[in-house]
């Protein structure tokens, strides 16, 4: 069949109200269930799983798609408003969306964010149109020494979300990774700081953390300084995001927007990673730089194109190789086998109507995504608007559900309350809490990488060179270094 | 607390966690079997990696607070009563330390509710009223959700269940 009777076939499988209504719904469960803190994107897909059981395939597998798309941007909304992730794809959005909030301006980043993530989105789902069988096999050269090289590489990203002090973040993201060290080892199953508890054998529940160092902070210091924010606005505030503003920002979505779509084609990687690199490249680059971290609409602009640039992308695998991208992408594979479909090569050839059905549907959630993302802004207008000392008990109830709620497990609030003192304690001592979680969620992928590669030579480090795109990751990284030296010794000079 | 004390103190305990990390944790903490070929397939290997970093970066810590000036300034803003404050956090401390003891006992929907009254009154809320009737309907609501929409089995505790 030729690109026409493929694109024909794919309207007359979604061209009806149904598959427009399950696309619309699922964005509106999606963007709902990435606003409430501890729901998550990832939740919201499996929760709304079973109910596309009884739909047909492409329908069911739109509203998946709406959800996975919705929670993304949805995750922003708290972000900006109550300084807590919905998803830990937002968890850089917070660094300059948070800020702005407390200035009056959450409109204004809540609306930049939402230009940025349906500018994102559309490049992804192009990207995933254009790209999918090139991206994919790309992807699939990777092997352990490969992801250790890039993983590597994406550490150096805490050099940019480190703020005033780069060694207080190196001691940040050391403490990440040694958290992330918690549980079961992953080659000789033995103990690592598990003290014989059961609860502690899978590691430190990934959600727990965040919001435990996110949220809980900031009820501990509405407690210690329960005055502190009197004469502080936090409201949507009467300036919006303006066209001007777009075109400041467009370089950085542009950027972040590619960032998303590369990372979000390698399997594993996700979101957050995504989002964090993209953040800190716009900051590297901008020539606001000073401003990053202390409420600069660019940064939200970059971290939420970044986060959404891989929504679009993780389907490439997906589709193309019948490899989940992430989490979500994981469970969505779950709904194509429920289906009777089988993502990978021979889906191209056997359900060519469903891939472009799919595609078409992709590209209209973008424009859904705006209209419901710009209604859902001013429908979280309240929130913004609950005296701080009536929402922080709100949060707290919410991050004790929504925490429970991932596994069932009683012991995740507690780590999430321990999490909390840690995150205050590091605020008081002014240790960034980014590279805290970029370190915890790329550390276990670091070492187990590593040790895969070491696995696979023998012990013979050379196989981490062992060629071009390890080689590529490598000088990526050493150019980054001397960068940071070189900007930090210019600094150090500018001091003196 | 000055810039240079954060500084001298973040670069000690990074040094003394270091210590602590290499010289007992690490070797009572962590399992590994004895037989390993090579050292970098330990499963002490990746966290001695990390202490030893952590050490480096306390030096550094240590370095740089010494060329930092002793009239750096304040690095977090003064309270008007810290004492008060200490005691709302020893509180706040308390409070959830009995809220994860109650949860699976009581139930989530019952402790929330006195663990958002308390939390409101160490925030000195300015509307008692409004934390009242939020305390009972937000655990109520949430629990609505998740217990009848997305079916999770939300702890009922012992003794008063909800439908």
């Amino acid at each position: 069949m030729s690109l026409i009777d493929n694109v024909m076939a794919g309207f007359a499988l979604v061209g009806n109200v149904d598959a427009f209504l399950a696309l619309a719904i699922g964005i509106v469960i999606g963007v709902i269930g990435g606003a409430i803190p501890g729901i998550s994107a990832t939740m919201a897909v499996a929760l709304a799983l079973p109910f596309t059981f009884p739909m047909q395939p492409v329908n069911g597998i739109l509203l998946l798609l709406g959800v996975y798309k919705g929670g993304i941007f949805g995750g922003s909304i708290p972000a900006i408003l109550i300084k807590t992730p919905g998803t830990p794809a937002s968890s850089a959005t917070i660094l300059d969306g948070h800020p702005m909030a407390e200035r009056g301006e959450a409109g204004r980043a809540l609306g930049m964010a939402l230009w940025a993530s349906c500018t994102a989105d559309v490049i992804s789902n192009l990207s995933l149109i254009l790209l999918a069988g090139w991206l994919a096999s790309f992807a699939l050269s990777f092997g352990p020494p490969e992801f250790f090289a890039l993983i590597l590489f994406s550490l150096t990203i805490i050099a940019g979300v480190s703020g005033e002090s780069l060694l207080r973040g190196a001691l940040s993201a050391l403490l990440g990774l040694l958290l992330a060290t918690i549980g079961l080892d992953l080659v000789y199953g033995t103990n690592r700081f598990t003290f014989g508890n059961p609860n502690l054998m899978g590691g430190l529940n990934f959600i727990a953390v965040l919001i435990g160092l996110f949220a809980i902070p900031e009820i501990i210091n509405t407690v210690w300084n329960p005055t502190g924010h009197v004469g502080k606005v936090r409201t949507l505030g009467s300036k919006w995001v303006t066209f001007a503003d777009y075109r400041r920002c467009f370089r950085s979505i542009l950027r972040g927007s590619f960032i998303g779509v590369f990372l979000g084609s390698i399997p594993g990687i996700g979101a957050a990673p995504a989002a964090f690199l993209s953040y800190s490249e716009a900051r590297r680059t901008s020539p606001n730089k000073a401003n990053f971290g202390k409420g600069e609409i660019e940064g939200v602009a970059a971290s939420e194109a970044g986060n959404n640039g891989v929504a679009g992308a993780t389907l490439i695998p997906l589709l193309a190789l019948g490899v989940p991208g992430d989490v979500i992408t994981a469970i969505i594979i779950g709904a194509f086998m429920v289906h009777g479909l089988q993502p990978g090569p021979m889906m191209f050839v056997m359900n060519v109507d469903i891939i472009y059905g799919l595609f078409i549907g992709l590209i209209l959630s973008s424009g859904l995504l705006f209209i419901v993302g710009s209604l859902a802004i001013r429908g979280f207008k309240p929130v913004a608007d609950i005296p701080k000392r009536i929402l922080m008990p709100i949060v707290l109830v919410l991050c004790i559900y929504g925490v429970f709620a991932v596994n069932n497990n009683i012991f995740d609030v507690g780590v999430m309350f321990v999490m909390g003192w840690v995150g205050f304690l590091m605020s008081r001592y002014h240790i960034p809490a980014a590279p805290f979680l970029i370190a915890f969620i790329l550390g276990p992928l670091l070492e187990d990488n590593f040790r895969q590669s070491m696995l696979m030579s023998g012990g013979t480090p050379d196989i981490l060179l062992r060629g071009p795109i390890t080689w590529f990751f490598w000088g990526l990284t050493l150019i980054t270094i001397i960068a940071i030296t070189r900007g930090t010794l210019d600094k150090a000079r500018e001091k003196d | 607390m000055s810039k240079r004390a954060i500084q001298f103190q973040l670069g000690i305990g990074a040094c003394l966690g270091c210590l602590f990390l290499i010289l007992y944790a690490i070797p009572h903490w962590i399992s590994s079997p004895s037989n390993i070929r090579n050292i970098v397939l330990s499963p002490r290997f990746w966290p001695s990696i990390v202490a030893g970093l952590t050490g480096l970066v306390g030096l550094g810590l240590l370095v740089v607070s010494r060329s930092t000036p002793h009239e750096s300034g304040l690095a977090n803003t003064p309270i008007d009563a810290p004492r008060a404050g200490l005691i709302r956090l020893a509180g706040l401390a308390g409070l959830m330390v009995a809220t994860f003891w109650l949860l699976p006992r009581l139930g989530m929907v019952w402790v929330s509710i006195p663990a958002f009254l308390a939390l409101a009154f160490l925030a000195r809320t300015r509307h008692p009223k409004t934390a009242l009737v939020c305390a009972v309907a937000v655990p109520m609501l949430l629990y609505g959700f998740f217990a009848h929409v997305a079916g999770i089995a939300i702890p009922q505790g012992d003794y008063v269940r909800l439908p």
